[in-house]
């Protein structure tokens, strides 16, 4: 009697589970497959589910519309140099954070700590401001150059380089190493996955990132994907026989982060689940 | 010579790093804050202090107050639920044993994908006529809103698309937290013959309290900053039933360049999460156990 009712009750969790899981997939599995329909096709009431023959076309004629694979290259290459520096700038601080002793270093970390609890639109007016006296507006320098300090990295390092054992430091040090070495040759080493957690949501964020950029650029050689995206869906998305073409659009930009998703999915699900700075 | 070595040090390892910091963000606050007591408009090389003229246009006018309001539904409306189905989808998680991986992969693939970009999706199934909601509500018989085109619904459309995205999200760390209560408690509700009901009362939410806080508040920040969906979607529109604090000021700064009131505007968005952040860990207190 027990056991049909456990029984019947993880049935239940299933049927939950897979219902709530096709909710989420589905707006994605919906892109992918209208990326791949006729306009009559996407157009058709009552829906039809699947295109009759895959309409591979749409991609190559989004790809003439508007050079997508610049944007994407782009917005690939800013935030690859962003989270590199994110990661070396972070690593220093949070060691001087963690090992060093000096004057204002409780003030530092309550700034830190401020700066990650309010809005960041609060400093675009005078970022903005800055770059274009830097003569850095539309330019991807000036989109990488106001990005690279990242709170969040410095908080997930340094919680990562408190847990470095004192003895190996300590050990280090007592080999004659000075504090760049500590920091290259202990921290670094010892915390590889908490940096490459680091990376990996930096990545995301800054490919994903949209109000700061669209601010920044101007020129389309210049655009990051989630730009130029957004500029080609409010330039065409008035026509309805584009609309095949926006999906094939969505399809290109989404594609990268759910490949990456599906290899490194176990990193994303653990390091977000740690990142969260208990109590 | 070895205090000069000390200095180094610190101006190496905290001076460099700091640079960035200073001019993106630490500073930045401050020059917000006094470039919200001027009325300077971005292109002129001149500007008059105001004082708190641009303070007092702000909050004496109707289009801050609409937004307000349009804000702190929306923050309400998707820090809830966002919450609930993050601790439910964690919830039927916990005694699932082949197969968990994948669902948690598949709730969470969501928060990976680019707002903008799924944005435009929802637009598409959000489309009243052709609309992929629109026919399955249909085929219920249920009433088919116009979404993004009426003031009434535009809003529940940004709504359900964010809740979309971050549910996932809140589910990993609840599903983190559920991993770490221990079996014995349950087993001792399972004796005393306790409801499904009462081991979540007495049990699950007050041990998962410190995770709800930490959400909480986070997506609070969240739901206040929320911008790519809006824009994608409504533009604030129609009818400004879209319009939150963050994307009037936008409007403000980066269509208008009126930039004395934008900036007074962040302050109040600054000074309003602060109190918030605050009144929550103050009350705290009394809902979370650790």
């Amino acid at each position: 009697m027990q056991q049909t009712f456990n029984r019947s009750k993880s049935v239940f969790r299933y049927a939950f589970l897979i219902v709530f899981s096709l909710m989420m997939v589905f707006p994605l599995i919906w892109m992918i497959l209208s990326s791949l329909k006729t306009t009559e096709e996407i157009f058709a009431v009552p829906i039809t589910l699947f295109p009759e023959t895959l309409q591979w076309g749409n991609f190559s004629g989004a790809l003439e519309m508007a050079p997508f694979w610049l944007y994407m290259f782009n917005s690939a290459f800013t935030s690859i140099c962003i989270v590199i520096l994110q990661v070396v700038l972070s690593s220093m601080i949070a060691y001087a954070l963690t090992q060093l002793k000096f004057k204002g270093k409780s003030l530092l970390f309550n700034s830190i700590l401020i700066t990650y609890m309010l809005p960041a639109a609060a400093t675009y007016v005078p970022s903005y401001i800055l770059l274009s006296k830097m003569g850095l507006l539309d330019s991807l320098t000036g989109i990488v150059v106001s990005n690279v300090a990242s709170v969040f990295t410095i908080f997930l390092l340094r919680q990562a380089f408190m847990q470095v054992p004192k003895e190996m430091i300590e050990a280090a040090r007592s080999e004659g190493a000075n504090d760049f070495a500590v920091l290259t040759k202990v921290m670094i080493p010892m915390c590889k996955s908490t940096i490459f957690i680091a990376g990996l949501i930096g990545f995301v964020s800054m490919y994903n990132n949209y109000l700061w950029p669209s601010l920044i650029v101007k020129s389309e050689d210049k655009y990051l994907i989630t730009v130029g995206l957004n500029r080609f869906f409010t330039n065409v998305g008035s026509f309805a026989d584009t609309w095949p073409f926006i999906m094939a659009a969505n399809v290109l930009t989404v594609v990268p982060l759910l490949l990456l998703f599906v290899l490194l999915n176990k990193w994303f699900i653990k390091g977000i689940s740690d990142s969260g700075l208990k109590g | 010579m070895d205090r000069l070595k000390g200095y180094g040090k610190i101006l190496f390892f905290v001076g460099i790093p700091l640079v960035p910091l200073l001019a993106f963000w630490f500073i930045p606050m401050f020059v917000s804050l006094w470039l919200s007591t001027t009325d300077w408009d971005y292109i002129s090389p001149e500007f008059n202090h105001v004082m708190l003229e641009n303070y007092q246009t702000i909050l004496t006018s109707g289009n801050f107050y609409a937004a307000l309001k349009n804000t702190a539904f929306f923050s309400v409306m998707t820090v809830i639920p966002t919450i609930i189905f993050g601790l439910v989808f964690a919830a039927l998680l916990k005694k699932v044993m082949k197969g968990s991986t994948l669902f948690k992969s598949l709730l969470f693939s969501p928060w990976i994908t680019p707002m903008v970009a799924m944005s435009i999706v929802w637009t598409w199934i959000f489309q009243p006529d052709v609309g992929l909601l629109n026919q399955i509500l249909g085929w219920f018989h249920l009433p088919q809103p116009s979404w993004l085109t009426d003031s009434n619904t535009a809003m529940w459309a940004i709504i359900i698309v964010t809740i979309w995205k971050n549910a996932g999200w809140a589910m990993l760390f609840y599903a983190d937290a559920l991993s770490k209560i221990p079996n014995e408690l349950y087993e001792v509700g399972k004796m005393e013959g306790t409801s499904w009901w009462q081991n979540s009362k007495y049990i699950t939410i007050p041990l998962v309290s410190p995770t709800t806080l930490f959400l909480v508040i986070i997506s609070l920040i969240d739901a206040i900053q929320a911008y790519d969906q809006i824009q994608v979607m409504t533009q604030g529109g129609p009818a400004g039933s879209t319009r939150t604090l963050l994307y009037l000021y936008y409007q403000m700064a980066f269509e208008q360049f009126n930039m004395g009131q934008a900036t007074a505007l962040s302050t109040i968005i600054v000074i309003l999460t602060g109190v918030l952040a605050f009144l929550l860990f103050y009350t705290s207190k009394k809902w979370v156990h650790y």
